[in-house]
């Protein structure tokens, strides 16, 4: 059989910001999405914001106020929300037919990938970053002059983390074929990955350290409050490892996908 | 390699999933500047000898060619001589018309300053420059689909493939869109179009060479013309009154083949699909449509049970007409679904069905039985005709002689049975994959 996915290997980066560029606008365009985003974002901070605010909670021997905690947390999970469901936009294409103009297309399939993953990176980025501003409004870490480069320093940061979760959602969405999965999808990847990241509610590290999500979030925490349950040298890595494999497990799938009709 | 711009050698293509032999061993050859149809019924192979030419599949056995590329081996290259409007439609609805252009200008590598230019020369072909900012999720389908036939000429392709490019579309789109076809044929660059189609009058009046397609294989390939002085003469068909004796049908077409100058009989007739029309009332008010159109609709949604669904789900008056289709008919639609589909039907078509799955249903209703001859002089032969007919104590209910018209043509190869794509096809494909592996 013949291999149609190697057209040529190598990556077009004209095309790669053209489809990165589809996607912000896709995004930007889609003012319900926006708007829903932020809307959800800001009742997850304020229940957790103030539900926790009477407990105490301690992170490697010192005390967080609890709403540093919620806000940094729900920041973090804005990513898994957006980048599993972003990465489901080429389902969408599929659906919609659009995938077939973009498979016909004398650029390979690296690029389309690349594209499409940058694309949702920076549209996950973007929304963290709205998430980060309404926490800093309403004064959920604190005011502090290094917050100005601790809330600089998380926007790579959340690209980096975003990488692996897009990786999920390209890895799905090439193999599924109807829409009723997307509550599977909720139920037993993103609820999970969710609740035992101990994004919301602190949780032990002997439960979390299972979910490589919960790095991500670690991450987060250590660069907006500046402690952490596990080093953040292996929050990094176990980030970056992450990303790398999924988006390769992405890539393979992608590769593979024949459209047919 | 030759001047021949698509050169397809014993082609062959089967699903793994489902074991469909899609496409069996077909050779084509087409020359520069031909406008060449793929005629042929649902699941004939039409679309998947164009994916695999468009390099969207791979195939399982044999060689193509477009422009002097191997599709599997130069994928990339043969990507960039052709342009490809598909069946569906398949633009960004959430961008607009331009920026769907722009798009494909820059995946086939077009330079920034050709491509304004180029943009602009496509949307004027297709007469959509004023329409050119709007969102393509509000164009209608005629604009969606001359907005993809735009797309597709952007990289000035030599070759232009159209899958069904008028599927769906109101009488007067198709004609705008066959002008257009015919323009693109003869402007300076000559380019070669492939289409497919089931619309028999649209083959006959765009196509320099049509192939009749079915089951995977060629079975006609010829100019128009020729396709229809192979049926040269007359096409008579004969309806009968309700038979005691069916078997008598077969008698007579044995008798009537002998009549010197009878070319061909075949049992039943396009009727057998048409039966239902005179029962649909259409509702008052509608706009004026072309009957044709609205029957081959239905057609095709016949075919295919998630269509039918969908079909009674959204138009009620679809759910009367198939209460009211005769008995045949409901047995042929009843036969396509199995116990799963069946959740998805509407209550009261789901108790119909399952009564006729249950044979509750006897075959007192049966449709009225008819023949199809082909002669070379019908004013000669027809009397000689009507006469083995009375012998064998039939009764005739009408007799209709025309000039056979590419429908007739196509029906003679393909036959009329409606398709019913998955269910014994697949089986009898098993078999053929079965006894090809044994024979490896």
């Amino acid at each position: 059989m013949s291999d149609l996915s190697n057209v040529k290997t190598k990556v077009n980066y004209n095309v790669v910001w053209i489809l990165a560029k589809r996607e912000l606008m896709s995004f930007w365009r889609n003012k319900s999405r926006v708007i829903s985003s932020i809307a959800q974002g800001l009742l997850f901070l304020f229940v957790f914001g103030a539900g926790f605010s009477q407990i105490a909670i301690v992170i490697d021997g010192i005390a967080v106020s609890s709403r540093a905690f919620s806000g940094s947390g729900i920041a973090a999970m804005v990513i898994l929300f957006t980048g599993i469901f972003g990465g489901m936009s080429i389902f969408r294409d599929k659906m919609f037919g659009f995938m077939k103009e973009l498979m016909v297309a004398p650029v390979s399939r690296s690029t389309l990938m690349l594209g499409r993953t940058v694309g949702v990176a920076l549209q996950t980025m973007l929304q963290v970053v709205i998430m980060i501003a309404l926490g800093v409004a309403f004064g959920y870490f604190g005011y502090d002059l290094s917050l100005i480069w601790r809330v600089m320093l998380i926007v790579p940061v959340a690209f980096l983390a975003s990488l692996g979760i897009v990786g999920i959602g390209l890895t799905i969405s090439t193999r599924l074929s109807d829409m009723q999965s997307f509550g599977l999808i909720q139920t037993f990847i993103v609820m999970p990955m969710m609740w035992l990241s101990g994004a919301l509610i602190p949780l032990p590290p002997q439960i979390t350290m299972f979910n490589p999500f919960t790095y991500s979030v670690d991450l987060f925490r250590f660069v907006l409050l500046g402690v952490s349950y596990f080093p953040f040298w292996l929050d990094l890595l176990i980030t970056v490892g992450f990303g790398t494999a999924l988006i390769l497990i992405g890539a393979q799938s992608f590769n593979k996908m024949e459209i047919s009709q | 390699m030759t001047e021949n711009i698509i050169e397809v050698k014993n082609l062959t293509k089967i699903y793994e999933q489902g074991n469909v032999l899609a496409v069996d061993d077909i050779n084509i050859s087409i020359k520069k500047g031909e406008i060449f149809a793929l005629l042929g019924p649902n699941g004939a192979g039409k679309t998947t000898t164009i994916s695999i030419l468009a390099t969207l599949l791979s195939s399982t056995n044999g060689k193509a060619y477009v422009n002097n590329y191997d599709v599997s081996k130069d994928p990339g290259k043969v990507r960039k001589s052709i342009g490809i409007v598909f069946q569906e439609p398949s633009s960004d609805g959430d961008m607009t018309g331009w920026e769907n252009l722009e798009l494909h200008a820059v995946l086939y590598g077009m330079p920034k300053k050709e491509r304004q230019d180029k943009i602009r020369e496509v949307l004027k072909l297709v007469d959509l420059e004023d329409k050119a900012d709007i969102f393509v999720k509000n164009y209608s389908g005629g604009m969606k689909r001359r907005l993809e036939i735009a797309r597709g000429l952007i990289h000035e392709p030599k070759v232009l493939f159209l899958d069904e490019p008028t599927l769906g579309l109101d009488p007067q789109t198709r004609r705008k869109i066959w002008e257009k076809i015919k323009e693109l044929n003869q402007s300076d660059s000559k380019m070669t179009i492939l289409i497919t189609t089931h619309y028999m009058e649209e083959a006959d009046e765009l196509a320099d060479r049509i192939c009749i397609m079915d089951h995977g294989k060629i079975i006609a390939m010829d100019t128009s013309e020729n396709l229809k002085n192979q049926l040269s003469g007359d096409v008579i068909d004969i309806k009968f009154e309700n038979l005691d004796e069916p078997f008598k049908i077969s008698i007579v077409i044995r008798q009537v083949k002998e009549i010197p100058g009878v070319k061909n009989v075949t049992i039943g007739s396009s009727e057998d699909q048409q039966d239902i029309m005179p029962n649909i009332q259409l509702p008052k008010g509608m706009p004026n449509v072309d009957p044709a159109m609205i029957q081959a609709r239905i057609r095709e949604t016949m075919s295919d049970p998630k269509k039918l669904i969908e079909a009674w789900k959204r138009m009620p008056m679809s759910i009367g007409m198939f209460l009211n289709a005769p008995l045949v008919m409901k047995k042929k639609i009843a036969n396509m679904f199995d116990n799963k589909l069946l959740e998805e039907v509407p209550d009261n078509i789901k108790q119909e069905l399952i009564k006729i799955k249950k044979g509750e249903y006897e075959e007192e209703e049966e449709l009225d039985p008819s023949i199809s001859i082909s002669c070379e002089n019908g004013g000669k032969q027809l009397p000689l005709i009507i006469q083995k007919i009375s012998d064998n104590k039939l009764n005739i209910k009408t007799v209709h002689m025309h000039q056979p018209t590419l429908e007739d043509v196509f029906l003679h190869y393909v036959g009329t049975a409606i398709r019913e794509e998955s269910s014994n096809f697949s089986k009898d494909v098993k078999k053929m994959i079965q006894m090809r592996q044994l024979r490896k």
